[in-house]
């Protein structure tokens, strides 16, 4: 019983990965979308992505800094 | 020349420092079986040896152990008066025992007898029954993690004067060299972060927003190379550029901020004290998500990194099973090659948006009133 706070650790890693992958799923899914009406746009969508991307993955990253404490205290 | 000569000889005089107390250290550790999550948190977290590698060898009886060569960083701290001791085994004499990320004083009976094993870990030493209580000791050394800050920014500070001398011999010409490669993104910086968001005021911190781009960028690069330390994954060293970001912002806010703040304008009555938490709220949070986010990143990539050449460790059975090893091997090697990819441009991105999101808060917080309403 006293390593119960392991498994909330672990499901809620998982579940921090879930939230980034629905989330730059999205946005991928509409930046390539974008990209195919719009060939001559590449450029600026694809930085305008990763930079998203880089903010939608800091927010997972806070869930799974949460988790992590939570293992190691 | 004339402004290099005096940066190698600091530099020479630092890593003379070092060498001074580097010791094959002659306790040596007998193979044991591995411990991955250990492994993984040692690298990761700041120590006061800088650790350089394993030797293998016998010792007295033939048994196989490994001679760590590892750089003993001295221990400066402070205590009534400031103390001084040049390695661990001379801190242990002195009465002070390092543990759990703390330092602690023996209480006045005791005498340090503990054994130096793990990688400078002490054993054996129970905070309750042998620490002092009433002492409060204050670690100000130089630790491996600092060490690696001064020469990065001894790196930083050479590459930089050496392109500000050649802009200033070349004035009127193409550029060349170093001054070639770093001018696109120093440009980009002045540019797209500190002109775009900061308007007429971005003469005033292109400064500080270039060094603080370059600092982010050439640590995360170096955390990436073997036996240095990762700077950015230590949530000090982030806490404390987000801090500098939080003073900044707050230094140089209006009235029209700070009235935005308080009591904003154009908002029913009865929500303005809600309003107003929720505004000091969000005041701490975004240096705190700053610097939590550049934290995360770093520490995560070197995280996977490192769990996966665990794995190899893992099936390997510690050096029992080498067909085990030896499948796991490609696979490791290549995942681990993939995530170490990635982290070279989480390393350009997070330094990216860091400075970014300094440049969108200090604008945003000395915007005059014109360009608001």
């Amino acid at each position: 019983m006293e390593n119960i706070g392991l498994i909330g650790a672990g499901i809620g890693a998982g579940l921090a990965a879930i939230g980034a992958g629905i989330g730059i799923g999205r946005l991928t899914a509409s930046a390539v979308e974008s990209i195919a009406r719009q060939p001559e746009m590449a450029g600026d969508i694809r930085g305008a992505m990763i930079l998203m991307a880089a903010f939608i993955e800091g927010v997972a990253l806070f869930g799974e800094v949460i988790c992590l404490l939570a293992v190691f205290k | 020349m004339t402004i290099q000569k005096p940066l190698i000889i600091s530099l020479l005089y630092l890593l003379s420092i070092g060498y001074t107390y580097a010791q094959e250290h002659t306790q040596e550790e007998k193979a044991q079986a591995f411990n991955p999550s250990e492994t993984i948190i040692h690298h990761i977290l700041d120590t006061h040896d800088w650790h350089l590698t394993d030797i293998p060898g016998k010792d007295a009886n033939g048994q196989k152990v490994y001679h760590s060569i590892a750089l003993h960083l001295p221990w400066f701290f402070y205590d009534g008066g400031f103390h001084f001791a040049s390695d661990t085994e001379a801190l242990l004499e002195k009465g002070y025992v390092p543990y759990h990320d703390h330092l602690y004083k023996l209480k006045s009976g005791i005498e340090a007898t503990d054994l130096r094993i793990a990688h400078g870990e002490v054993e054996g030493f129970d905070p309750e029954r042998m620490a002092d209580e009433h002492a409060h000791v204050i670690d100000l050394s130089i630790t491996k993690g600092s060490l690696q800050m001064l020469i990065i920014g001894l790196l930083l500070s050479m590459v930089f004067i050496a392109v500000a001398r050649s802009y200033k011999k070349r004035e009127g010409q193409a550029p060349k060299g170093l001054q070639s490669l770093l001018e696109p993104i120093i440009l980009f910086v002045r540019d797209d972060i500190a002109r775009e968001y900061l308007g007429e005021k971005a003469e005033k911190y292109t400064p500080y927003l270039l060094s603080l781009f370059f600092f982010i960028w050439f640590s995360n690069l170096f955390g990436l190379l073997p036996i240095n330390s990762n700077i950015m994954g230590n949530i000090s060293v982030t806490a404390a550029l987000a801090l500098l970001t939080f003073i900044i912002v707050q230094v140089n806010g209006t009235k029209d901020y700070w009235r935005h703040i308080i009591a904003m304008p154009g908002v029913p009555t009865a929500i303005v004290p809600l309003m107003t938490v929720i505004e000091i709220i969000s005041l701490f949070v975004k240096p705190f998500a700053l610097a939590i986010r550049l934290f995360a990143n770093i520490s995560a990539g070197h995280f996977m990194v490192l769990s996966l050449v665990s794995l190899i460790f893992i099936m390997g059975d510690g050096g029992k099973s080498i067909g085990g090893a030896l499948g796991i091997m490609p696979i490791s090697i290549l995942l681990t090659l993939a995530i170490l990819a990635l982290e070279m441009i989480v390393a350009i991105i997070q330094a990216y948006i860091f400075t970014l999101l300094t440049a969108v808060f200090i604008g945003m917080a000395s915007e005059s009133h014109d360009d608001h309403h």
